[in-house]
C-alpha cells in the first residue's frame, strides 16, 4: 500500500524521462562522406561492446533512480493495511471512538497517549465526499458530538480539540453499543460503508470483555493503538483507608495498598496528611504485585478527617493515580441501641446477656469503651437511633409497620442490625423487615415459626464457617469451644434459592440456620437464631468473643468510608443523623479557574437524605456540610483498573473478541516507524544509483 | 613551350617559380629520343664515360685504336647515351579520392591530384620529356601513352581537368592492365590514397613494373580529416565506395581510429619501399606547389 499512489503513475511516466533526455540530448549526426569508413567501422566495432555496456548500465541506473524517487514519494506502507483510510472513496458512515479514560493520560516516551490518540482521531475527521462522521468520547459513559454521523467536520474537530482525559475507566461495550446505533442500517437499500475507528491504549483491564457483536456485519473496524506495545511502568496508590472503627485517641490501623505495575521491585513511600498529622508508610513493593501496608496510628480529633495520601519520590507513567483523597470518620465511644421489651432488671434474660456481652466493662461507665442504651419498642422514633452505631434487637415483640420501615431504611443507610430471634413472633418481624427492605436484602434463609411437634432445644452446631468472623477467632480450638454449646428456642429456617451459601455462618444439627449475616446496601443484618436464655452459649466462655467478632464484622461496613469512582454514578443514602436535604451543602475540592464540576444533588427520600451524583468527574474529597459542620464526606478516586497499563494482545482483539467482524489493528510502532520507513531506504538507494552512474561513467571514460 | 589550352588547374604564374626545376630520375631509363636522362644503353654517340677490355665479337668501331697503338691492348670506349623520359601518371579515380572532409569539394584529394598532375605534365613536358596518363579505378578507364608534343600535353591537361571518380574498391587489375599496355620502360608515378581492398595485389602489380625496370614513384595522397576525424559530437559517415554508412561519435573512437589509420600509412609505406618504389606521403593540407617543389628538389638530388 502506498500513501501517495499517484506518485507511482508519475514515476512510471518519469521512467521515460531518462530515455527522453537521452534522446533529446543525443547529438544530431552530421552527415558526411568518408573515405576511411572501414577504419571507423573497425574502431566502432571494437568500441561498441564496451560502450553498449556502459550505456546500458547508465541508462538502467538512471531509470532506476527515477523509479526509486517516485516510489519514495509514493511512501510505501508495509504491514497490515488499514481498513479505514482517507484514500478510500464512496459514501460511508464513520464513527470514531476515542478513549478518554484515565490510562490514556499515561506518558509514553514523554508524550501522553491521549495526545497521540487525538492526532490519530483528527486524521479520520477530514472531509471526504459522501462521508459522514461522528465522534464518541468513551469513558465510563460515552458522549458523542452528534446524535448521528454528520458532515460538520469543523464541529467534530472542535469537539476533539476540547476533549481531555477523564478520571474514569473505559466501558468499551457501552461505546460500541452507541456506535452500533449510529451505524445501524436505515433501510435495506442502505449500501453506505460502515467504518468504526477505535483509538485507545487497549488496556487489558478495559478490553478483556470487549464485545463487537452489536455492530452491523459489514462494519470495517479499525483499531489504532495510541500507546506503544510495551506497557510503561506505573506505580499506583490503590487504596488508603482505616481498617477498623476509629475512635478518638484510640489506636487504629492505617491501610495503604500499592500496585507496582512494573517489571522491577520498587521501594515506595507514602505520605498521608490528615489535618496537622502526617503519617509515612514505606516499604518494598514486588514487581507486578499489589502490596498492602498497615501501620498503627492514632487520631485525636473526632468527626470527619479529610486529607490526602500520596506517593513520594515516584516518577512513573501515570501521575494521576499517585494521589488519593484520604477520609476517615473518627467517632466517639460506640453506642449500641438494644431494642427489647425485656426489663433491665429482669435477670437472667436474653437482653441481659446481650448487654453484658456487648459492654463487658459497663460497671465502670466512665471507663467503659462502649455504651449500651436500652430502647423500648413502644418508644421508638427516628431520633432514637441517631447516634447509634449498632442496633441489637432482642425480644422486640410484634414490631409496628413504622418501626419495620424505619429499620429497613436505617439498614439501607449503613446502620447494622443484630437480630436475636428467640421468639415465634420474630419470624413475622424478619419477614416484614425483608419485605420492607425490598429486593436488595436477600437473606439466604427464610425464617418460619417452629412447629409444635418439634420443640427446639438441645440443638448443637454441625456446620460452622471457620474461615470468617466470628468463628475465625477460635482458630484450631473452635471445635472445643463450640462443641459443648447447646441452643434452644429460635425459629425454623429453610434455604432460599439463588442466595449466597456463604451468608449462613453456622447451622444446627436439625439443618436450620444458627447465624446468618447478610449485607444490604451500606448496612448489614445478622440474625442469631436462638433464645439466649434457653441456651448455654450466653454462659459459656465463647459468647463474649463470638459476639465481639460478630459486632466487629457488622461495624466494619459502617466504619469503612464509602468511595466513589470517577465516572461511575453513585447514589448514597446519607446517615440518618445528617438532617434534611435543604440544610445540606456539598463542598468539593478546590477548582481551577473556569473549571466547572458537577457535584450532584441531595434530596430527601424516604426516611432520610439521598445524594445522587450521575458522574463524579473530579477526584478529591467531597464534603456534605450542614452549616460549618461536616456531616458526611466522600472520597472520589480513580478506578483501580486504570492503573495497570498492560496492553491486550492484538491477536486477542482481532481473533477472539472480534468474532465474525473484520478487524484491523494498527499499533503505534506500525504507524510511525515500521510501516513508513521504506521511503528513506528508497532515497538512499536512489543516491547510490546516482553515485553508481558517475562511477560507471568514470570507469568507462577513455 | 606554350600551351594551347588553358586548364583551370594549370597556374602558369605559380609554376613560374618552378620553371628552372626538372623532373629527373636517378635510374637509367629507356627513352624514345635523346634527352637529358641517362639511357640504359651505352652506345658510341654519347658522352665518354670509361674504357673496357675488348672481348671478341664486339663492334670494332668502338675500339680505341690509339690506346691499342700505345699499349698494344685492345680497349673498348664506353659512351653514356642520353634519352628522354617516358613518364606515366597513374591517377586513382576511385570514389575515395573525392573525399574533401568538412571543407567542401575544392579541398578534395581528387582536386589536389588534378592540380598536381597538371603541374607535373607541364613541368615534364617543359623538360622535353614525354608524359602520359592512366586513369584507374577497377580497371584502366583511360590510358594516354606518353608523348611530348604540345597537343598531347594539352590533351592530357584536358583529360585531367575532366577527371571524375567512380566507386571502386580495387586497383590491382587496373595496374596490371596498364602494365600490359606499356611497351617501353619509364617512370610510373602513381597518385593514390591506397584506400582499397586489394592492397597486397596493388603492390604485387607495382612489383611487375619494377621487375621490368620501371621506376615507380608512389605518391600517397591523404586528407587531414582522414588522419584525424573531424571534430563534432556525432557524425553519420557515408561510405564513398558503396560500403554503407555508419553513425558514431568521433570523439569516442578517435584514438582507435588514428591508430588504425597510422597503421595503414605504415603498411603502404612498407609495401612501397619493400617493392623498390619511391614513396612520398602527400597531404592535401600542404599546397600542391610546395609539395611539388619538395618532390622535384628531392628528385634532383
Amino acid at each position: 500500500m502506498f500513501l501517495h499512489p499517484w506518485a507511482i503513475i508519475l514515476g512510471i511516466a518519469a521512467v521515460g524521462l531518462p530515455l527522453a533526455v537521452h534522446w533529446l540530448t543525443k547529438p544530431r549526426p552530421v552527415r558526411m562522406p568518408l573515405s576511411t569508413l572501414r577504419f571507423v567501422r573497425e574502431a566502432v566495432t571494437q568500441r561498441r561492446t564496451r560502450h553498449r555496456l556502459r550505456d546500458f548500465i547508465v541508462l538502467a541506473l538512471r531509470t532506476l533512480a527515477v523509479l526509486l524517487v517516485a516510489f519514495a514519494i509514493a511512501r510505501p506502507q508495509f504491514g497490515e493495511e488499514p481498513l479505514v483510510a482517507d484514500s478510500q472513496s464512496g459514501s460511508a458512515l464513520r464513527v470514531v471512538i476515542l478513549d478518554v479514560s484515565q490510562s490514556m493520560g499515561a506518558l509514553d516516551r514523554g508524550v501522553a497517549a491521549f495526545e497521540r490518540g487525538r492526532t490519530l482521531a483528527a486524521d479520520h475527521l477530514r472531509y471526504r465526499p459522501g462521508l459522514r462522521v461522528n465522534l464518541i468520547l468513551a469513558g465510563a459513559s460515552s458522549r458523542s458530538a452528534f446524535e448521528q454521523p454528520s458532515q460538520n467536520f469543523e464541529a467534530l474537530r472542535d469537539e476533539l480539540s476540547q476533549a481531555s482525559v477523564r478520571p474514569e475507566r473505559l466501558d468499551i461495550n457501552r461505546a460500541i453499543a452507541k456506535a452500533a446505533e449510529m451505524l445501524a442500517l436505515e433501510s435495506e437499500n442502505d449500501d453506505r460503508g460502515r467504518e468504526l475507528v477505535i483509538i485507545s491504549d487497549f488496556q487489558r483491564s478495559n478490553w478483556a470483555r470487549a464485545d463487537f457483536s452489536p455492530l452491523p456485519q459489514q462494519t470495517q473496524i479499525q483499531l489504532q493503538a495510541a500507546g506503544s506495545d510495551a506497557a510503561p511502568a506505573n506505580v499506583a496508590l490503590l487504596r488508603s483507608q482505616i481498617r477498623k472503627r476509629t475512635a478518638a485517641g484510640e489506636a487504629t490501623q492505617l491501610e495503604i495498598e500499592i500496585g507496582n505495575y512494573s517489571s522491577v521491585d520498587q521501594r515506595v513511600a507514602t505520605e498521608v496528611v490528615v489535618g496537622d498529622a502526617t503519617f509515612r508508610v514505606e516499604g518494598m513493593c514486588p514487581a507486578n504485585r499489589r502490596t498492602t501496608f498497615v501501620q498503627e496510628i492514632q487520631l485525636r480529633q473526632t468527626g470527619w478527617q479529610i486529607g490526602t495520601a500520596r506517593l513520594t519520590k515516584i516518577n512513573d507513567a501515570l501521575a494521576a493515580d499517585d494521589e488519593r483523597a484520604f477520609i476517615v470518620e473518627v467517632r466517639a465511644k460506640p453506642l449500641y441501641s438494644l431494642l427489647t421489651r425485656q426489663s433491665a432488671d429482669h435477670r437472667p434474660s436474653s437482653s441481659y446477656f446481650l448487654e453484658r456481652a456487648l459492654a463487658p466493662d459497663s460497671d465502670r461507665p466512665e471507663e467503659a469503651s462502649v455504651r449500651v442504651v436500652r430502647i423500648d419498642p413502644v418508644n421508638v422514633n427516628r431520633d432514637s437511633f441517631a447516634a447509634a452505631d449498632l442496633i441489637v434487637i432482642d425480644h422486640p415483640g410484634k414490631m409496628s409497620a413504622d418501626n419495620v420501615t424505619l429499620f429497613a431504611d436505617l439498614l439501607r443507610r449503613g446502620l447494622p442490625i443484630l437480630y436475636v430471634a428467640g421468639e415465634t413472633i420474630d419470624a413475622t418481624n424478619l419477614h416484614l423487615l425483608v419485605e420492607a427492605a425490598g429486593g436488595g436484602l436477600q437473606m439466604p434463609v427464610a425464617f418460619t415459626p417452629p412447629s409444635q411437634d418439634q420443640p427446639r432445644h438441645g440443638l448443637f452446631l454441625t456446620s460452622v464457617r471457620d474461615d470468617a468472623a466470628p468463628f475465625e477467632i477460635f482458630g484450631e480450638s473452635r471445635q472445643a469451644m463450640t462443641g459443648r454449646l447447646r441452643f434452644g428456642g429460635g425459629l425454623n429456617s429453610s434455604r432460599l434459592e439463588n442466595t449466597l451459601d456463604d451468608d449462613v455462618l453456622a447451622t444446627y444439627n436439625d439443618g436450620t440456620a444458627c447465624l446468618v449475616l447478610t449485607f444490604f446496601d451500606a448496612g448489614a443484618l445478622a440474625v442469631l437464631n436462638a433464645d439466649l436464655a434457653r441456651s448455654n452459649i450466653a454462659t459459656s466462655e465463647a459468647f463474649v468473643p463470638l459476639l465481639d467478632q460478630l459486632v466487629e464484622r457488622l461495624l466494619q461496613r459502617r466504619t469503612t468510608v464509602t468511595e466513589a469512582t470517577g465516572g461511575e454514578p453513585i447514589v448514597i443514602r446519607l446517615p440518618a443523623d445528617v438532617g434534611p436535604a435543604s440544610e445540606l451543602q456539598i463542598v468539593g475540592p478546590p477548582l481551577k479557574q473556569h473549571e466547572l464540576v458537577s457535584v450532584g444533588e441531595i434530596v430527601d427520600e424516604g426516611a432520610g437524605a439521598v445524594w445522587r451524583w450521575p458522574s463524579p468527574d473530579k477526584p478529591g474529597a467531597y464534603r456534605v456540610m450542614r452549616g460549618d459542620e461536616t456531616v458526611f464526606a466522600l472520597p472520589v478516586g480513580l478506578p483501580e483498573e486504570e492503573s495497570p497499563l498492560e496492553r491486550i494482545a492484538p491477536d486477542v482483539l482481532k481473533n477472539r473478541l472480534a468474532g465474525a467482524l473484520t478487524v484491523s489493528y494498527r499499533s503505534a510502532s506500525n504507524e510511525t516507524a515500521e510501516r513508513d520507513v521504506m521511503w528513506t531506504w528508497l532515497l538512499i538507494a536512489c543516491i547510490l544509483c546516482i553515485v553508481g552512474e558517475f562511477a560507471t561513467l568514470s570507469a568507462f571514460k577513455t | 613551350m606554350s600551351t594551347l589550352t588553358r586548364s583551370r588547374f594549370l597556374d602558369l604564374r605559380a609554376l613560374a617559380s618552378l620553371a628552372h626545376m626538372r623532373f629527373t630520375t636517378r635510374r637509367r631509363i629507356e627513352g624514345a629520343y635523346s634527352g637529358r636522362h641517362q639511357s640504359r644503353q651505352q652506345g658510341g654517340a654519347g658522352e665518354f664515360v670509361d674504357f673496357r677490355e675488348y672481348s671478341g665479337g664486339e663492334d670494332l668501331r668502338r675500339l680505341d685504336w690509339k690506346v691499342f697503338a700505345r699499349t698494344g691492348k685492345a680497349f673498348i670506349r664506353l659512351h653514356q647515351d642520353e634519352t628522354n623520359l617516358l613518364c606515366t601518371l597513374a591517377l586513382d579515380a576511385s570514389g575515395s579520392m573525392l573525399f574533401a572532409g568538412n571543407r567542401g569539394e575544392p579541398s578534395s584529394k581528387l582536386r589536389y591530384v588534378q592540380y598536381l598532375a597538371t603541374a607535373l605534365t607541364h613541368i615534364i613536358s617543359q623538360g622535353q620529356d614525354q608524359v602520359g596518363i592512366a586513369v584507374m579505378d577497377d580497371g584502366v578507364r583511360e590510358y594516354i601513352p606518353p608523348r611530348g608534343t604540345l597537343t598531347h600535353v594539352t590533351l592530357l591537361q584536358e583529360r585531367i581537368e575532366q577527371l571524375s571518380t567512380r566507386p571502386s574498391s580495387t586497383m590491382a587489375d587496373a595496374l596490371r592492365g596498364l602494365f600490359e599496355r606499356s611497351t617501353r620502360r619509364g617512370v610510373l608515378l602513381l597518385m593514390s590514397d591506397f584506400l582499397m581492398d586489394d592492397l597486397d595485389d596493388v603492390f604485387a602489380a607495382l612489383r611487375l613494373f619494377r621487375h621490368r625496370g620501371w621506376e615507380v614513384v608512389v605518391l600517397h595522397v591523404v586528407h587531414p580529416d582522414e588522419e584525424r576525424l573531424p571534430d563534432g559530437a556525432a557524425y553519420r559517415f557515408d561510405g564513398m565506395e558503396n560500403d554503407g554508412h555508419l553513425s558514431c561519435s568521433p570523439s569516442e573512437i578517435r584514438a582507435l581510429y588514428q591508430s588504425r589509420f597510422k597503421s595503414h600509412l605504415a603498411t603502404v609505406r612498407q609495401f612501397a619501399l619493400a617493392g623498390g618504389c619511391d614513396y612520398r606521403l602527400v597531404s592535401t593540407a600542404i599546397s600542391y606547389l610546395q609539395t611539388l617543389q619538395g618532390f622535384l628538389v628531392e628528385r634532383t638530388g
